[in-house]
């Protein structure tokens, strides 16, 4: 069996890659099997999506806890702690990342395993398809020639998939074309398959009782959610251009989640660590202030209409 | 002629936020661009009580976003949980077991499907004993949370999971958005308003405003939803501002049952407001659907002839 | 101590009234009506001082109810049946807010088709539910058990609300003397409610209610609430303890009726013990040795005390008054399950299903339900779930089923 795990940011397509490879496996005459993780979480935050496929019945479910393959849908998801990317990876698990850096920029600052692989897959989907957060045909399309299946199956399910979204004929062609690309860019790995595991019991904590002012389900720290950091989720982040703000405010005022303060001097202060990169203090910004840039380096500059 | 008193100019919204970031609500969500607005006149001195929705997640163990107090009750009965903690505070009060200086605000804090539907019996219960309280519905016009289904605030010929188009059904939404400021009106509570957060000083207006009245203050707040409506994050104030503009979200108050529409919107047409959402596409593509523009844009007209025709 | 005749009901709103509870949202149903009814007019005139709140359904009702105790004040609510059932997902969620309100249920079987009369499948249906459950037999003991669900469910170590019940009918209409206690002495029973979990102030916010992502917090915080419910077996001694020193009447998790030498053994719950244990005592005068078991705590489920109570018996028969389709008698799993290690177990475990929807358990009935489980005692087998039906209730169905097609 191989076990292919997907890690994306809410409405990057996760999900619909490992339905993609998991129908492309159907066709392919594997036996296979593919399933979401359903968190509250939404656009943005860190998703998994995992899919399953072999020539015997697969005995297992949920979860994917040991990957032959990794594939990540956003380089900042490697360093969420949240988004447990790396988790239960071996040394011989294939881990790719859409990332415009090298395999050996990311082992800068990361341990990483053994076979990283690495494609600006954001900046092909960009430049081709012209939207920021479609690219689960690619990343589908990646997988799929990762496992070693072949095209044809892989085309059908690209367009199964996305005809069951409801994704109009020609931009599914234009998807199909671009996945093509990406298919052909990346080589079949060899997977080790995972080996018997040896399992010992587990070590099991006798629940006691505890009081109810900690035993309910209630949250005394008033506002502590800024300590869960949101960044993460940015693809862009509002920069602002000096000289330009006339302090207005209306960064600030529209600002859904209150992730921009004003100085002293009526200029704005991107708290990063919260700001969702939803761009709308660039669109909203009169003076064009503020400007969308890429997180990640070597990107392209995306700026609001 | 409707004057803002209290909130003439941007730099009077207050600095200060209430509901702090690290949700994990979608980027770009427009409901929470109105509640976090709302708060910053509401306070911290404050229980929301919340309806199952998208905002259920703004207090998800071990976080919460806000430094006011939280109660999740259910899909069907928040309004009646704010009755329960109204009541309960002021019989502690009353009884001396719970200083006046404690006394919080309840604030039901509820989607569309949940305000226009299933919890319409207790607001309606509530509205009826005259509970002194805050309803906020941000009304993202589909039930959100579980994917964006059919609810009945879904507008005409918007697309949903549950109304798909199809050769019968090409405008997807056959059924008109159900009025709920009419309802909520016809209970003759003293305060209720619509609100849009891109218009955020008549926002404020409104909650401040609101604040004088015991009993009943209804709120209902457009709440652009990126991910749901099908457009970039980033336009979620463009298409609040479109669909004021269009006149299909009129901006209003009704005090004591009288009504004064607060923004008189010159009406631009409805498609500019309709092309740039995915849930209208279809209204577009591949064949322009003239029939349901035109029926939309006519329905918008008739709303403000009769608005014209009541102001004179 | 004055005793004076009065309702079920009646003794219930008297219960509410003595535990001096700060707020009541109700709704009608019948046969639980006259307990809100009298409280209504209770709170009107000031004799009680708690705010009274006519809600808009059952399933509001219960929201108010919980919000209200989460925001500090001491509650209570009544329903029944289809009222229970309506409230039935804001019943997990009190549990889940730890929320120890007091909850009446005056059974009634559920629709459909729909009836007025009592059955235990309203109540049973809540047994999952979180909510501590204590059944009463008479209406003394339903005045008394909502105290000591009070004394119970604001325990540190519980928290959980508690559902009181009684028969529709049965007893929610019928009167008898029931002893009214010293309202002082109540006092002394029951400390105020001081939550320390709980609570809405402007100068300590916090989020209650609040939704978890994941089983480990979410499996951490169930257990919590099975944990409390098990406390609740220490505490309800306790309770009970204290409560016959200042009142003189003890209630124990069950109570036995002339087990000490009995070969067979009843198994009953609420008013219908009363036919049971008068069914004892007839088999008695015949020279059975014949007793009977009543449940009268089943959340917690004191197994404890039905494994002592039954350990060594012939045959003991399970009389429940619900039924779960394809299934069989409730109670009886129940027992089952709790008898599965007890190496002296009964050599007979009967099922009987009995009195669904009002339906009338003769003595007749008794008598044949004592003669099936002593032989199935002897036998050493198993036997039901019977379904009592009598010869003279299937001629009565059978003229109306001819009415009803027809056919007269
Ligand atoms: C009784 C009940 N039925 C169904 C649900 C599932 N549910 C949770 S949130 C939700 C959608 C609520 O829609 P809305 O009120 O519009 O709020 P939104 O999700 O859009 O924020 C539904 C149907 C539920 N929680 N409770
Ligand atoms: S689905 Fe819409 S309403 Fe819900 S959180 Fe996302 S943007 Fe907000």
């Amino acid at each position: 069996m191989v076990a292919v795990r997907f890690h994306g940011r809410g409405g990057q397509g996760a999900k619909t890659a490992s339905r993609i490879l998991g129908t492309a496996a159907f066709l392919s005459g594997y036996v296979a099997q593919d399933s979401p993780i359903y968190g509250a979480e939404r656009r943005g935050a860190p998703v998994a999506a995992f899919t399953r496929f072999g020539r015997e019945p697969i005995r297992e479910r949920g979860a994917i806890t040991h990957p032959d393959v990794v594939v990540v849908a956003d380089a900042s998801l490697l360093e969420d702690p949240g988004a447990r990317v790396l988790e239960g990876a071996r040394a011989q698990t294939v881990l790719f990342v859409n990332s415009s850096l090298s395999p050996d920029a990311l082992r800068a600052h990361l341990s990483l395993p053994e076979q990283v692989m690495t494609r600006d897959v954001t900046g092909i989907a960009l430049q081709q398809l012209g939207q920021r957060e479609a690219i689960s045909a690619l990343l589908g399309a990646v997988a799929a020639r990762l496992v070693g299946l072949e095209w044809e199956p892989v085309r059908q399910a690209i367009t199964r998939e996305l005809e069951d979204l409801a994704v109009a004929p020609p931009v599914i062609e234009k998807n199909l074309t671009v996945a093509k690309q990406c298919y052909d860019s990346v080589e079949p790995t060899g997977l080790h398959k995972g080996g018997g595991q040896v399992i010992s019991a587990a070590a099991l904590h006798n629940p006691i009782y505890e009081p109810p002012t900690k035993g309910t389900a209630r949250i005394s720290a008033a506002g502590n959610s800024v300590l869960r950091e949101t960044g993460g989720w940015r693809t862009f982040r509002p920069v602002l251009v000096a000289g330009k703000c006339n302090g207005c405010w209306l960064c600030f005022v529209y600002c859904p989640d209150g992730v921009i303060a004003m100085n002293q001097d009526d200029r704005p202060v991107v708290d990063y660590a919260h700001c969702k990169g939803c761009q709308i203090c660039v669109h909203e910004c009169p003076t064009h202030a503020l400007v969308a840039e890429r997180e990640q380096e070597g990107g392209e500059a995306w700026t609001a209409k | 002629m409707w004057q803002r008193e209290t909130f003439k100019k941007i730099k009077q919204i207050p600095r200060e936020e209430h509901v702090l970031p690290g949700t994990a609500l979608c980027a770009g969500c427009g409901g929470l661009e109105a509640l976090r607005l709302a708060a910053k006149v509401l306070g911290d001195h404050v229980v929301y009580v919340n309806a199952a929705g998208c905002f259920t997640m703004l207090a998800a163990y071990p976080y919460t976003s806000f430094k006011g107090s939280w109660l999740y009750t259910t899909m069907g009965s928040a309004p009646a949980g704010a009755q329960g903690v109204r009541d309960a505070l002021d019989v502690l009060i009353a009884k001396g077991k719970l200083p006046k200086s404690e006394d919080v605000k309840v604030v039901v804090l509820g989607g569309d499907g949940s305000t226009y539907d299933m919890a319409l019996s207790s607001t309606s219960g509530a509205l009826h004993r005259k509970l002194d309280f805050y309803y906020i519905c941000y009304d993202n016009e589909a039930y959100g949370n579980t994917g964006m289904q059919l609810s009945p605030a879904t507008p005409y010929a918007a697309r949903t999971a549950t109304s798909p188009c199809s050769v019968q059904h090409p405008a997807a939404t056959a059924q008109e958005k159900k009025n709920i400021f009419e309802i909520w009106r016809a209970h003759r509570p003293p305060y209720i308003a619509t609100v849009a957060p891109r218009y955020p000083l008549d926002l404020e207006e409104k909650f401040a405003r609101a604040a004088a009245f015991t009993g009943p203050k209804m709120f209902l707040a457009l709440s652009a939803c990126p991910t749901g409506w099908v457009y970039d994050p980033g336009e979620t104030p463009e298409v609040a501002k479109l669909a004021v503009e269009t006149g299909l979200w009129p901006l209003k108050e009704a005090i004591n049952g009288v009504v004064t529409h607060t923004y008189i919107p010159k009406r631009k047409p409805v498609e500019a407001y309709l092309k740039l959402q995915g849930r209208f596409r279809h209204l577009f593509e591949p064949t322009v659907h003239t029939d349901a523009i035109r029926h939309i844009q006519e329905r918008v007209d008739a709303y403000w002839q009769q608005v014209t025709k009541e102001q004179a | 101590m004055d005793s004076q005749m009065m309702t079920g009901n009646l003794a219930a709103a008297w219960g509410a009234r003595l535990a001096d509870v700060d707020y009541i949202p109700a709704f009608p149903i019948t046969p639980q009506t006259e307990i809100v009814e009298a409280l209504a007019k209770w709170c009107a005139r000031g004799e009680v001082a708690a705010r009274f709140v006519s809600m808009d359904s059952e399933h509001s009702m219960m929201t108010a109810a919980g919000a209200a105790e989460v925001a500090g004040a001491r509650v209570f609510t009544a329903t029944s049946s289809q009222g229970l059932l309506h409230a039935f997902e804001v019943l997990y969620s009190i549990s889940g807010w730890r929320a120890p309100l007091v909850l009446v249920n005056v059974s009634r079987a559920l629709a459909a088709p729909i009836t007025l009369e009592s059955d235990h499948n309203d109540v049973l249906a809540a047994r999952d539910a979180g909510f501590l459950q204590i059944h009463a037999e008479t209406c003394q003991e339903v005045l008394d058990s909502i105290l000591m669900a009070y004394r119970i469910a604001e325990d540190e170590r519980i928290m959980l609300p508690v559902i009181v019940n009684l028969d529709g009918f049965t007893l929610s209409f019928t009167r008898e003397p029931v002893s009214l206690p010293d309202p002082e002495m109540v006092r002394r029973f029951l400390p105020p409610f001081r939550p320390s979990h709980l609570g809405f102030t402007a100068s300590s916010a916090q989020a209650l209610g609040v939704a978890v992502i994941g089983g480990t917090s979410y499996a951490y915080f169930r257990h919590q609430v099975h944990l409390a419910a098990r406390n609740a077996l220490e505490v309800h001694g306790e309770a009970a303890e204290s409560f016959h020193a200042l009142f003189g009447r003890r209630y124990d998790l069950v109570e036995g009726y002339r087990l000490e030498d009995a070969d067979d053994v009843l198994v009953m719950t609420n008013a219908g013990a009363s036919k049971g244990k008068a069914a004892v005592d007839a088999a008695r005068t015949q020279g059975k040795r014949v007793g009977l078991l009543r449940l009268r705590v089943i959340r917690p489920w004191p197994a404890e005390a039905i494994r002592q109570a039954l350990r060594g018996r012939r045959g003991v028969a399970v009389l429940d008054q619900n039924l779960a389709p394809g299934q069989g008698g409730i109670l009886y799993q129940e027992v089952a399950a709790c008898l599965y290690h007890e190496p002296a177990r009964p050599r007979a475990l009967c099922s009987f299903i009995g009195g669904l929807g009002g339906q009338n358990l003769s003595a007749g009935e008794f008598h044949a339900i004592v003669e099936q489980t002593a032989e199935a005692g002897v036998a050493g087998s198993g036997l039901g779930p019977v379904l009592l039906y009598s010869a003279e209730e299937h001629r009565e169905m059978t003229q109306l089923q001819m009415l009803a097609g027809g056919h007269a």
